[in-house]
């Protein structure tokens, strides 16, 4: 590590010893000297544009411009002179003189940039002696946005944010000089994962959220630190409360983690909680209907039913992925300390492992890595801000980006496509791991190239879904080998959901307990459970927060599983697919609604304070399990509090010494997934289902600001195979597999393989679990649906 | 994107180090043919520099010589700045707005004239001058106008904003 | 008083130069030979330094000192040659263009050849469309001489050039919003530093040279730099081709030595006012230039002396105002123009300069007030040095000139509802 070169210099009269290339804004800040900025954001390069801060710089004739000026030694600066005070004062009569009065009804108001430096630098009185230029007015921008370019001063900071951060140029300038507007092409919605983030960095009311719009004043606002759970990176962010009620959320800047942004998910799915759709009381069935119960009551006939299946060993648990760390934690105490069995698990989709045995990454390794490649994971819809930064880091030139898979991703930046079919990936990292630990040639051109890539770059960051252990495996040995060669080399991990990391450690898994110390008698795994399920040999399952009837691979299994255990528990904040089958149903509480900690995919671990009270039926994940416990008479087992579970948690923790290399969750005892090559008759086309991030059977189905967003479920196919097939674009097709059929439209797209259909993940209306078996491969054959059957939704 | 227009598209590209300055020539040829950048030749310049839509929009808009809607067969641009004002050309411009009955960004409603006051054209010793599908016409008095326009309407018709 | 002997604009209106055996014929191309078979690149480089030659184009820097800011770090250079001539009262490149093509393109090869670019391009504004067929045209003969491509003459050195058309923007003749244009982008000015010398086209170390400018290259190369630096006052020497408009009986481009008088300008090139009028003021380098007047007529018309005078030389386009002409209107005509060709990126130039033009306006149409008087008597403070690109600081000058000159004119605009000049005679 070079030495930095330090600059000194002076501003308002005093020292300050930055590093050289710091800009001058930026020294000013060390002083707590305020610069006032509206273009110029920390995270984008600078542009120069607004001109409010304008200082004087000794020797220099001309005011410049303090955010694009980088120190030198010696420099002499003057931010408070009267010249730079008739400066602003300029500029912000300049930006005030059309601008209109909508301060009362304009959701910035008290948190704007305007507002503050008006009052601070700006003249009291406008001299504009003429009516004030308009231009359009609440502006449709899409599904999350809504714009007045009247009140934009043009700082370019959100297109600027489309185009270097989000890297998808969607939102520009159009127009010029004093008639440009911020714009899409031909007017069309801005449609962008992130596109939230443009109204916080907006400094004016011009970008503000439909969520958001008149419901309140930034003085009136409660604040809650708290993490997203909506996927698993984890990003920090705030919920803004009014009256008990979540106004909105803000992002809470972690540098390591989101870089100060949060993807539209995150940031929206709130609303959901007071919509009817959410379980407001327990529901018990009677008479074969769900019907709403006392908590009480749903507390005792849940003690009882399960207490006789655990008493013949007959009962199983599955969840905790969704739950913080703490409930986590107790879920898998309840089921080892109450229930006595080690049949618990939080695994309700495909992923067998949520973190990697060795090697763990973290998130800021991708910033300076030379090469990142996924495979399995598709980042822009499963962590998108991750993948913001993986944008980032192939943008500056810095890293390659290399996707392994069977068909091709919509990244948004430029990637290698290496076309490997859905269960050889574990072969092609074998092949791999073999020519770069050997430095053989296998022979095959995509492996000896991509293992040229490999021995090439300096930094290497792995990115994958935890499906495959041979793939992990493999993987390993190579980051092993190249470890050796003096490579930074690390891995990465998606959580299948948002804290499937913390479920893992906190020992939702059969054969481990709290920190990965492992179990004498390993219990059934959830594939394992739910077979036993279906064919007669569990009693009783309890489910908390997971949704294996959407979810879980085989879509046939979980059904009949669902169907005929005689006993189901399940705990949720709405009414599932696998709720729907349950006897007894607790109402859960919400992220919002709790305090505790969640792990992220780099197995960091982060504190959520509690932002609002739940409905008075709705209890805590923790506060149902103690509330059984003690039912069952253990009432010592389990407590409410997460401060209780937290300090068993870091003890039980702290006994296990967990350290690299993680030991392995169980995995199921089937035939592991079959190299599936595709039909060339095409007799039979092989199911790929792809992750979108607006997908889903809980929040996402039901949260009215999701709902624009949402995606249609549909069935991409080649060209090649549309044309074979006799289907035109949007033509409804049904899709039939071993497990049941699903009818939707059809897309066509090259990115789709040949003799492969992808179709969208975990949409209730039409689940692909049902064409899939329990290692998630699958067969169809398509016929296009008879002309009265139309597509669903 | 026809093939044609593909195949002219790559021309152009290989004129230059960096694809995306071929753009504006693109638009320029897309508009010679369409008599004005359609939405078709937005995708299609997306496509063959390789940026996005909404960046070609955004960079068309910036230039008067690119129109985002049909201008009309005669592109008529009169000069307003300095020079030529000094020598008559805001009578010009009242002359030529009567006869054509449309005013500044206006297009008659035959969709044949389009009238336009634009900045200095490089002709001010020969003032008051004009443009006619980037053709100059000098020393324009309201009866040389009159004159030019009998001839703009007998000529054969030819593309408004000629490419190359 | 003997006409200055032409030297960019010898033979044009008599022989037809774009055809390349005339021009052959007529010293075509001698200063490309002498430079490629005689000289070595850093002796054209030191040869142009030595001439004193300042940029055409209106910002009138060193051209010898630009091209010595390339750095010497092996990256690929590139030359354009800056044919956006859209300055109000500026026409001598598009003379130049049309007229006499080879002679810029020779120009071109002999720069090229010095700071040792391999391609260059030369960006010719939108409207010059028959320009720039005319340019085509000459290119390929030259290209069939090998005068341009692939070694040149028989030499190691080769060049290529393209013919790139702007779309309708005066601010593409900046030189960054050029480049970012050639880029296939905005043309919107870019923050220096980075200088383009340093990050220019593409990032690379570029130079941006005006059409007179390379023009001149060429005369310096086969008359030698001391003849250049010989004529007119030693820090901003050599020939300019003034571009004559306005109120003047023979508008025209006239190539004189720098240094003659603006009276001279007028008068004998300019063949004098037109009958029975008297000057009122004069523009002497375009629309960014500050108003000059009677008293001043005998200012010599050099890059120096017309900054002490507080205005510019410029690109030379030099308007004449007599006594019919409204100092309002003319004031309005030019800030509506700086208003149209804003390219909205700084706050002050965009949102300013539109204010400036509205107020200006009303005045002119006898709706202004004494407030507006006011206003556009301080509002030079905050918008004039407080820009990204010159193009805001150019807004006021004009104005504030002639305000200041002609404050009655003003006052009577808003005391009468109207102008004074319309008014009594009835006629613009």
């Amino acid at each position: 590590m070079s030495e930095q070169k330090m600059v000194k210099l002076l501003i308002d009269g005093q020292d300050v010893v930055v590093p050289d290339g710091t800009l001058v804004v930026e020294a000013a800040k060390l002083l707590g000297t305020q610069i006032p900025v509206y273009c110029y954001h920390p995270k984008m390069d600078p542009a120069g544009l607004c001109r409010i801060c304008l200082v004087e710089i000794e020797k220099t004739p001309k005011l410049q411009i303090a955010c694009a000026t980088r120190v030198t030694e010696g420099m002499v600066v003057h931010t408070m002179s009267p010249k730079v005070a008739e400066a602003r004062r300029g500029v912000l009569e300049f930006l005030l003189l059309n601008h209109p009065l909508d301060c009362p009804i304009c959701d910035k108001g008290g948190e704007c940039d305007l507002q503050d430096f008006t009052m601070e630098y700006g003249p009291a009185s406008s001299r504009l002696t003429e009516p004030k230029l308009h231009k359009p007015k609440r502006v449709d921008l899409g599904p999350t946005i809504v714009l007045d370019e009247e009140r934009c001063i043009l700082c370019r900071r959100c297109t600027r944010f489309d185009d270097e951060i989000a890297q998808e140029r969607n939102l520009v300038v159009v127009e010029r000089g004093h008639g440009s507007l911020i714009g899409t092409v031909d007017g069309g919605d801005y449609e962008s994962y992130f596109s939230g983030n443009t109204t916080e960095i907006c400094p004016v009311g011009a970008l503000t959220s439909k969520a958001y719009r008149f419901r309140a004043r930034p003085w009136d606002l409660g604040h809650a630190d708290s993490v997203c759970t909506q996927c698993s990176v984890g990003c920090n962010y705030r919920i803004d409360t009014r009256f008990g009620r979540i106004m909105r959320t803000f992002t809470r800047e972690n540098p390591e983690v989101d870089g100060g942004w949060i993807c539209d998910r995150g940031r929206y799915t709130f609303n959901y909680l007071y919509e009817p759709a959410r379980l407001r009381r327990p529901l018990v069935r009677r008479d074969g209907d769900l019907e709403e119960a006392t908590f009480a009551e749903a507390v005792a006939l849940a003690a009882e039913k399960l207490q006789t299946a655990a008493a013949a060993g007959r009962v199983g648990v599955i969840g905790g992925g969704r739950q913080s760390d703490e409930e986590a934690f107790a879920l898998q105490r309840f089921a080892r300390e109450v229930l006595r069995t080690d049949n618990i698990d939080h695994r309700a989709r495909l992923q067998k492992f949520a973190s990697p045995a060795r090697f763990g990454a973290r998130i800021a390794d991708i910033d300076d890595a030379s090469l990142i490649l996924v495979f399995g994971a598709i980042t822009p819809e499963q962590a998108p801000i991750l993948d913001l930064r993986i944008r980032r880091a192939v943008a500056r030139g810095k890293a390659r980006l290399v996707f392994v898979g069977p068909f091709k991703p919509e990244f948004a930046v430029p990637f290698e496509h290496v076309e490997y079919a859905a269960g050889a990936i574990g072969d092609l990292m074998e092949s791999l791991a073999d020519a770069v630990t050997r430095g053989s040639q296998t022979g095959n051109q995509f492996v000896d190239q991509l293992a040229q890539t490999f021995t090439q770059a300096s930094k290497i960051v792995a990115v994958h879904n935890g499906r495959n252990t041979v793939a992990a495996g493999a993987l390993e040995r190579l980051m092993e080998t190249l470890a050796g060669k003096d490579h930074q080399v690390g891995i990465l991990v998606v959580g299948s959901q948002g804290n499937a990391r913390g479920a893992e450690a906190a020992g939702c898994v059969p054969n481990l307990g709290p920190g990965y110390a492992p179990v004498s008698k390993p219990g059934m795994t959830t594939g394992e459970m739910l077979e036993a399920a279906a064919s007669g040999k569990l009693d009783a399952l309890y489910i908390a927060g997971a949704n294996p009837a959407l979810t879980y691979p085989d879509g046939a299994l979980v059904r009949k599983a669902l169907e005929n255990v005689p006993f189901l528990v399940v705990a949720d904040q709405l009414l599932t697919q696998t709720a729907a089958h349950a006897d007894v149903v607790f109402a859960a509480a919400s992220f919002a609604e709790k305090r505790g900690h969640v792990t992220n995919l780099e197995g960091r671990r982060q504190a959520f304070a509690q932002a609002i009270e739940s409905p008075v039926h709705v209890a805590t994940d923790a506060a149902i399990l103690a509330a059984i416990a003690a039912a069952l008479g253990k009432p010592d087992a389990l407590s409410s509090d997460p401060d209780w579970l937290f300090a068993r948690l870091e003890a039980a923790e702290q006994a296990a010494g967990t350290e690299e290399p993680l030991a392995r969750p169980k995995l199921d005892q089937l035939a592991s997934p079959q190299v599936d090559t595709m039909d060339a008759q095409r007799k039979t086309f092989t199911v790929i289902p792809v992750p979108k991030l607006y997908g889903g059977g809980s929040a996402a189905a039901h949260d009215p600001g999701l709902a624009p967003m949402r995606p249609q479920p549909c069935a991409i196919f080649h060209e090649d195979d549309a044309l074979l097939l006799g289907i035109a674009d949007g033509r409804a097709v049904t899709l039939a597999g071993r497990g049941g059929s699903i009818t939707v439209a059809a897309r066509i797209d090259s990115r789709a393989p040949v003799g492969g259909v992808l179709v969208i993940a975990d949409m209730p209306e039409a689940p692909v679990n049902v064409l899939l078996d329990a290692s998630g491969a699958g067969r169809v054959t398509v016929t296009p649906a008879a002309a009265r059957e139309e597509a669903t939704a | 994107m026809t093939p044609a227009r593909r195949a002219r598209g790559l021309e152009l590209v290989a004129r230059y180090p960096e694809a995306q300055s071929a753009l504006i020539p693109f638009l320029q040829y897309c508009q010679e043919q369409d008599g004005y950048v359609t939405h078709q030749a937005i995708e299609d310049a997306a496509e063959v520099v390789g940026i996005t839509p909404g960046e070609v929009e955004s960079i068309a808009s910036f230039y008067t010589l690119l129109f985002k809607e049909p201008a009309g067969k005669h592109i008529v641009q009169v000069c307003r700045t300095l020079s030529c004002m000094l020598r008559g050309a805001e009578d010009l411009q009242t002359h030529i707005k009567r006869r054509l009955g449309i005013g500044h960004f206006e297009t008659s409603a035959d969709g044949q004239f389009y009238y336009e006051e634009v900045e200095c054209l490089a002709a001010c010793d020969r003032a008051p001058c004009l443009q006619h599908n980037l053709e100059y016409h000098y020393d324009v008095t309201p009866a040389a106008f009159d004159a030019l326009l009998d001839a703009w309407q007998a000529q054969p018709p030819q593309p408004a904003m000629p490419a190359e | 008083m003997a006409r200055f002997e032409p030297v960019l604009t010898a033979g044009i209106g008599e022989l037809d130069l774009a055809d390349i055996d005339v021009y052959e014929r007529n010293g075509g191309f001698a200063g490309l030979k002498k430079a490629l078979l005689e000289m070595t690149p850093d002796s054209v480089a030191a040869e142009v330094t030595a001439s004193n030659l300042r940029g055409r184009g209106g910002a009138g820097f060193p051209t010898g000192r630009k091209w010595s800011f390339l750095p010497k770090d092996g990256r690929t250079r590139y030359l354009v040659c800056n044919c956006d001539e859209a300055e109000p009262g500026t026409f001598k490149d598009r003379m130049l263009l049309e007229k006499t093509p080879l002679q810029i393109i020779e120009g071109l090869v002999i720069s090229a050849y010095a700071m040792g670019a391999a391609q260059a391009y030369i960006y010719i504004r939108g409207e010059f469309l028959e320009g720039s067929r005319i340019f085509r045209r000459a290119l390929a003969a030259a290209i069939a001489r090998n005068y341009v491509g692939e070694r040149i003459l028989g030499t190691n050195f080769s060049l290529d050039i393209v013919v790139h058309r702007g779309a309708g923007a005066y601010i593409c003749g900046e030189e960054t919003a050029q480049l970012e244009s050639l880029e296939g982008k905005r043309g919107e000015p870019r923050l220096k530093p980075p200088f383009p010398a340093i990050a220019g086209l593409y990032g690379m170390p570029t130079v941006v040279n005006n059409v007179e400018t390379l023009g001149y290259v060429k005369h310096i190369i086969e008359r030698g730099a001391a003849w250049f630096a010989a004529i007119g006052p030693e820090k901003s020497p050599g020939p300019k081709i003034m571009s004559v408009s306005g109120h003047v009986r023979k508008p025209g481009n006239y190539e004189v030595p720098l240094g003659i008088r603006a009276r001279e300008l007028i008068e004998e090139y300019g063949g004098g006012l037109l009958q029975g009028r008297k000057l009122k003021a004069f523009q002497p380098g375009g629309a960014s230039s500050a108003a000059l007047f009677e008293e001043d007529l005998d200012v010599a018309i050099d890059f120096d002396s017309l900054a002490a005078k507080r205005t510019m030389l410029g690109s030379g386009g030099f308007v004449v105002m007599d006594d019919t002409a409204c100092m309002v209107n003319c004031a309005m005509t030019l800030t509506r123009f700086f208003e149209h060709e804003s390219c909205g990126q700084c706050t002050p130039c965009r949102e300013g300069g539109q204010w400036v033009a509205r107020m200006v306006a009303r005045l002119e149409a006898g709706e202004g007030s004494r407030e507006d008087l006011r206003v556009l008597g301080v509002i030079n403070n905050t918008i004039t040095g407080t820009n990204l690109c010159p193009l805001g600081d150019s807004i006021m000058p004009f104005l504030s000139s002639v305000m200041r000159r002609f404050p009655e004119e003003f006052a009577a605009h808003v005391a009468q509802g109207g102008c004074p000049l319309k008014q009594t005679a009835g006629v613009a």
